[in-house]
C-alpha cells in the first residue's frame, strides 16, 4: 500500500529525512514512532505530495506520488494533528467543500459518514461551536468521504484528553475491523502506538532506526532483574562463572545462553549472598524506544 | 466538477466577514461624501462655478450620476486597491496559515487547478466589489439628487458632459473597465500570497507595488517612462468618461494588463508548485 525507497528530504542544510525505506502492506495498522522533529510529519507530507522529496521514491496505492499525485491519492484519507476547518461554515458545508476536491460526492454519502462518526444533529452547526472531540470526528468524516483504502493519521492523539485518546483508539480499531482500512499513523505517544499498531518503525533524527512487529519487541529478553545487597559483586561473580554475559543499570543481568534463573540463585546462595528478588524482565516499547534513540 | 469546486471557493470566500469590509467601507465613504455634498455649500458652489465658467447650466448637471462619479475618483484610486488586495492576499496565504491548505492538498487535486479556482473566485469578488461600488454610489446619490446629466472633471485630464442616458452608459462602461483594475491588483496580491508569506505581507506587498508605481508615474521627470508603470494602465476606466473614448489607448492598456495578469498568475503558480506545504 505504501512503499518508500531511499527517501530523503533536506531543508537547506538540515536533513529532515535521510534515506528512508519503508513498506506497509495492505490491511496493516502501521505506526511511525519518533520524538518531535524526528521527521515523521515530513515523511507524511512526502506521502501526500505536499513536501517534495530531495531524493527517493514514494509509492502510494501503487502510484508514484511525485509524478502521479492525483491517481495516488484517489483512495487515501488523511487527518492531521490539529484538524483545521473553515470555522465560519457548518460541519456539513466543510465536508461538502473538502469532498468535492476528490470527486462529486452525493448528499447520501455525506449523511452516511456523518452518522458513522456520530455527528448527526450537529452537522449544520458552525464548526467554531464544536468541541475538540467533535472536530476530531469531523476530521475523520472528511477523511472517510472518498471511501479510502488507506488512512494516514498524523499525530492523531495530539491535543486530546484521555477520554478523547481512548475514543480515537477505539475508532482506529473499528476502522480497521469494519472497513478493512490500511492505517498509517505517526505518533510520539508510545502507548498510542503500542495499543493499536501491528507493526512499527522508529525514526530518530530523520533516520529509520527500527522496523518490525510489536511482538518482536515484546519478546522476552534474556534480561533479568536481580536484587541483592551488592549487585556489582554478584554480577562480577556470575560473569566469572560464565552465567551472565552483560549487566546494566545496577539491577539487570543478561543471562548466558541456556542458563536459567535457578542456576543463578543457587550459585549466589552458595557464595553466601542473599537474593531478595529475581525476575525476568519483559521489555516494554518504552524501554525499546529509549534504548534506540539513546544509541 | 469545475463549477462545483468554484461554487465551494465562493462559499469559502463570501461566508467570511472580512470579505465584506470593502463593501461596508464603500457604503460608509460614499454616504459621508454624499451628505457633505448635499448639506454644505462650498463643494457644490465650486462645482457650479466650474460648470458655469465653461458655459453650462449648472443645475442640469448637479445630479445623482455626477455625484456618484466624482466620488469614484478617490475611492477607485485609494480604497479599491486596498480591499481587492486584502482579499487577494488572503486567498492562498490565509489557507496556508490556518492549516486548511494541508487538508485540501491531502486530496487528489492538482496545485495548478486549486490556484485557478482560487484566482477565479478572487476575480469574481473583484467584479462584485466594483459592481457594488457603482450601484451603491448611484443608488445612494439618487436619494438626494435628481436623475440628470453627468458632468466629469479631472483637472488637467478630463472635462466631459453627457445627458442622463449617455452619462449612465459611460458610467457603466467606466465600471466595467475598473473591474480590470480590481482584478489585476487582486492578481498581484494573489501572486504574493502563493509564496510562503503571511496574508498581511502579501496584501502590503501588493499595495506597496501599486503605490510605488503610482508615485513613479507621477514624478514629472519620469513622464516619458510612464507607460512602463502598472498604474498607468490600471486607470483606463477614466477614459470611458471621456467625451471621445480613446479606444486605441484602452486596447493597448488592456493587452498590457492581460500580460501582467498572466505573468502574476504564472509566477504565483510556479512558486506555489515548488513550495513544500508544511504545518
Amino acid at each position: 500500500m505504501i512503499r518508500l525507497a531511499g527517501l530523503s528530504k533536506s531543508f537547506g542544510d538540515r536533513v529532515a529525512v535521510d534515506d528512508l525505506n519503508l513498506h506497509v502492506p495492505r490491511g496493516e495498522i502501521f505506526g511511525l514512532l519518533g520524538h518531535n522533529g524526528a521527521g515523521k510529519s515530513t515523511t507524511i507530507g512526502m506521502m501526500l505530495g505536499q513536501v517534495w522529496p530531495t531524493k527517493g521514491e514514494v509509492l502510494v496505492c501503487g502510484c508514484d506520488v511525485t509524478a502521479r499525485r492525483q491517481q495516488a491519492l484517489q483512495k487515501v484519507g488523511a487527518i492531521f494533528e490539529t484538524p483545521m476547518f473553515y470555522d465560519y461554515l457548518s460541519g456539513w458545508r466543510n465536508l461538502e467543500i473538502l469532498s468535492h476536491y476528490s470527486a462529486p460526492t452525493p448528499r447520501e454519502r455525506i449523511r452516511e459518514v456523518i452518522d458513522w462518526v456520530g455527528l448527526t444533529g450537529r452537522e449544520k452547526s458552525k464548526v467554531r461551536t464544536y468541541s475538540h472531540g467533535m472536530r476530531a470526528r469531523l476530521a475523520l468524516a472528511q477523511a472517510l468521504l472518498p471511501q479510502p483504502e488507506l488512512l494516514i493519521l498524523d499525530e492523531p492523539g495530539d491535543g486530546l484528553d484521555p477520554e478523547g485518546i481512548h475514543e480515537m483508539r477505539q475508532t482506529i480499531r473499528r476502522l480497521h475491523r469494519e472497513l478493512g482500512l490500511t492505517i498509517f499513523l505517526s505518533s510520539h505517544l508510545l502507548s498510542e502506538v503500542e495499543q493499536v499498531c501491528t507493526r512499527i518503525a522508529v525514526m530518530n533524527q530523520g533516520r529509520k532506526v527500527f522496523e518490525g512487529s510489536l511482538d518482536q519487541i515484546k519478546q522476552p529478553q534474556s534480561w533479568v532483574q536481580l536484587r541483592v545487597d551488592d549487585f556489582a559483586k554478584a554480577a562480577l561473580l556470575l560473569r566469572q562463572e560464565k552465567l551472565v554475559v552483560e549487566e546494566r543499570d545496577g539491577k539487570f543481568i543478561a543471562l548466558a545462553p541456556n542458563v536459567g534463573t535457578d542456576q543463578v540463585v543457587r550459585r549466589l546462595v552458595e557464595q553466601g549472598m542473599a537474593v531478595y528478588e529475581i525476575v525476568r524482565h519483559q521489555q516494554t516499547l518504552e524501554d525499546f524506544y529509549l534504548d534506540l534513540v539513546r544509541r | 466538477m469545475f463549477y462545483l469546486q468554484l461554487r465551494n471557493e465562493l462559499w469559502k470566500l463570501f461566508a467570511k466577514t472580512r470579505t465584506y469590509i470593502g463593501f461596508l467601507m464603500f457604503l460608509l465613504a460614499q454616504n459621508v461624501i454624499i451628505l457633505i455634498f448635499r448639506f454644505t455649500n462650498g463643494p457644490r458652489a465650486n462645482m457650479m462655478r466650474t460648470l458655469e465658467g465653461n458655459g453650462y447650466l449648472a443645475r442640469e448637471f448637479i445630479s445623482a450620476l455626477t455625484v456618484a462619479t466624482f466620488m469614484l475618483l478617490p475611492i477607485a484610486y485609494m480604497l479599491l486597491p486596498l480591499y481587492v488586495s486584502l482579499v487577494g492576499g488572503d486567498l492562498v496565504a490565509k489557507e496556508a496559515e490556518e492549516g486548511t491548505l494541508r487538508m485540501i492538498l491531502s486530496r487528489p487535486i492538482s496545485r495548478a487547478r486549486l490556484l485557478l479556482l482560487e484566482w477565479t473566485a478572487g476575480a469574481i469578488f473583484s467584479f462584485a466589489l466594483v459592481t457594488a461600488l457603482g450601484l451603491f454610489g448611484v443608488g445612494f446619490a439618487s436619494l438626494w439628487f435628481p436623475w440628470k446629466g453627468l458632468f466629469v472633471f479631472i483637472p488637467g485630464e478630463l472635462f466631459s458632459v453627457f445627458d442622463a442616458a449617455a452619462g449612465w452608459r459611460h458610467y457603466a462602461a467606466a465600471h466595467l473597465m475598473m473591474a480590470t483594475k480590481a482584478c489585476t491588483v487582486m492578481g498581484l496580491a494573489f501572486m504574493f500570497s502563493c509564496f510562503n508569506v503571511k496574508p498581511a505581507a502579501a496584501t502590503i506587498l501588493a499595495i506597496s507595488f501599486v503605490f510605488v508605481n503610482f508615485i513613479m508615474q507621477n514624478i514629472p521627470y519620469f513622464r516619458d517612462l510612464q507607460h512602463w508603470f502598472l498604474s498607468y494602465h490600471l486607470n483606463i476606466w477614466t477614459f470611458m468618461l471621456s467625451q471621445t473614448i480613446p479606444w486605441w489607448r484602452i486596447g493597448e492598456s488592456l493587452s498590457i494588463l492581460l500580460g501582467f495578469n498572466l505573468t502574476f498568475l504564472a509566477i504565483g503558480a510556479t512558486a506555489f508548485q515548488l513550495r513544500d506545504i508544511k504545518s
